[in-house]
């Protein structure tokens, strides 16, 4: 709202890219522990900028503050974790707390398709593949990050931009507000059932895009057989004698 | 429209988080562990934002993405797996040899 306000922003920014990279994974001595407690610091500051301006506006403020705080907690976990499986499990639980996000958003179909596609199927295609190409021992690439500075400089200076920006221009949101075809309320949407809504609209107004995902399904389908039938030598063996190139077209059919 | 602007918020944070992890991170499952971290942000975000204009394409996009994200969950890693079979190793930088 003002500059004093917008400040605080930045600072709450400031502090969560810091948890961050002090969270990365590094080769010297552990700095979880003041990552941890400075990401701890940032969240509560953030807590208390949404609660001081949004003050009273939502029945289901404090199942929003906690589902947010640990869908970020664990999210930041997921990139920082050591061990793959650990970020695998730690993805779970960002799903899972993204879960009542959505139905606070009266988006009930698409959370339990949440639930299920990703904690259900997709989260056992990471832990399976995981699981398949285990690394012997405590691998260099786990255990140290690629330049985190400039990717958490990047990705948070990205961040406080778009959000001081949103923050910062009352004006501008009420005229979105304003071009809005239905004021918003808590009722209408939940008029007919969630997911009679969905349904209808994605087999009447959207049937050839739905058409066409079941393709690309199909084909994916098709894809991952062929990549997984292919014979592909291991390179310590090939690698001396054969120019570049070559192995690709020595590689049997499938 | 108070309602959204945190969800929007919270969107564009997961977003930036994932972002981080995807430029940062060498091992290759964690880097697309970390795009399904940023395609749950912009699901939040669509959502949000479909509530905002107070009909449900948003949600309907949303499950479109979901389908995106199992084609690029299978095929991408199926691709880690032969990636891993070929070399031993998930790290991402013994992959440079187009760096010329």
């Amino acid at each position: 709202m003002n500059t004093h306000w917008s400040s605080l922003v930045y600072t709450t920014f400031v502090m969560g890219a810091l948890a961050v990279y002090l969270l990365m994974p590094r080769a010297g001595r552990s700095t979880n522990i003041a990552g941890t407690l400075i990401g701890m610091v940032a969240l509560a500051l953030a807590m208390f900028l949404c609660a001081d301006m949004f003050v009273g506006t939502s029945s289901g403020n404090a199942l929003f503050y906690a589902s947010a705080v640990i869908a970020l907690a664990s999210a930041v976990k997921v990139i920082t974790d050591e061990k793959p499986v650990y970020s695998a499990l730690y993805f779970v639980l960002t799903v899972l707390a993204i879960t009542p996000l959505l139905i606070l958003q009266h988006a009930e179909f698409l959370a339990i398709a949440l639930v299920i596609i990703y904690a259900g199927a997709i989260l056992v295609t990471y832990v399976f593949v995981i699981m398949l190409a285990q690394q012997g021992g405590r691998p260099a690439c786990d255990h140290r990050a690629r330049q985190p500075l400039l990717a958490v400089v990047g990705g948070f200076l990205t961040m406080a931009v778009i959000a001081g920006q949103m923050a910062t221009l009352p004006d501008e949101q009420a005229v979105i507000v304003a071009a809005a075809p239905a004021p918003t309320s808590d009722a209408p949407l939940a008029e007919p059932d969630n997911t009679m809504q969905v349904g209808s609209v994605m087999l009447t107004q959207y049937v050839v895009a739905f058409e066409l995902a079941g393709v690309l399904l199909l084909v994916a389908m098709i894809g991952a057989i062929a990549m997984s039938q292919k014979r592909i030598p291991s390179e310590k063996l090939v690698e001396p004698t054969k120019p570049p190139g070559q192995i690709g077209r020595e590689v049997g059919p499938y | 429209m108070n309602d959204i602007v945190p969800y929007v918020i919270l969107g564009a944070l997961l977003f930036a988080i994932g972002m981080v992890g995807f430029l940062s991170r060498r091992n290759l499952i964690v880097i697309f562990l970390s795009t399904e971290i940023m395609l749950q942000g912009v699901v939040i975000n669509l959502v949000a934002l479909g509530r905002l204009h107070d009909h449900v394409n948003g949600q309907v996009f949303a499950l479109f993405l979901f389908v995106i994200a199992a084609v690029e969950a299978g095929l991408a890693l199926g691709l880690v797996v032969l990636l891993y079979r070929r070399r031993d190793t998930l790290d991402a930088e013994r992959w440079t040899t187009m760096w010329g």
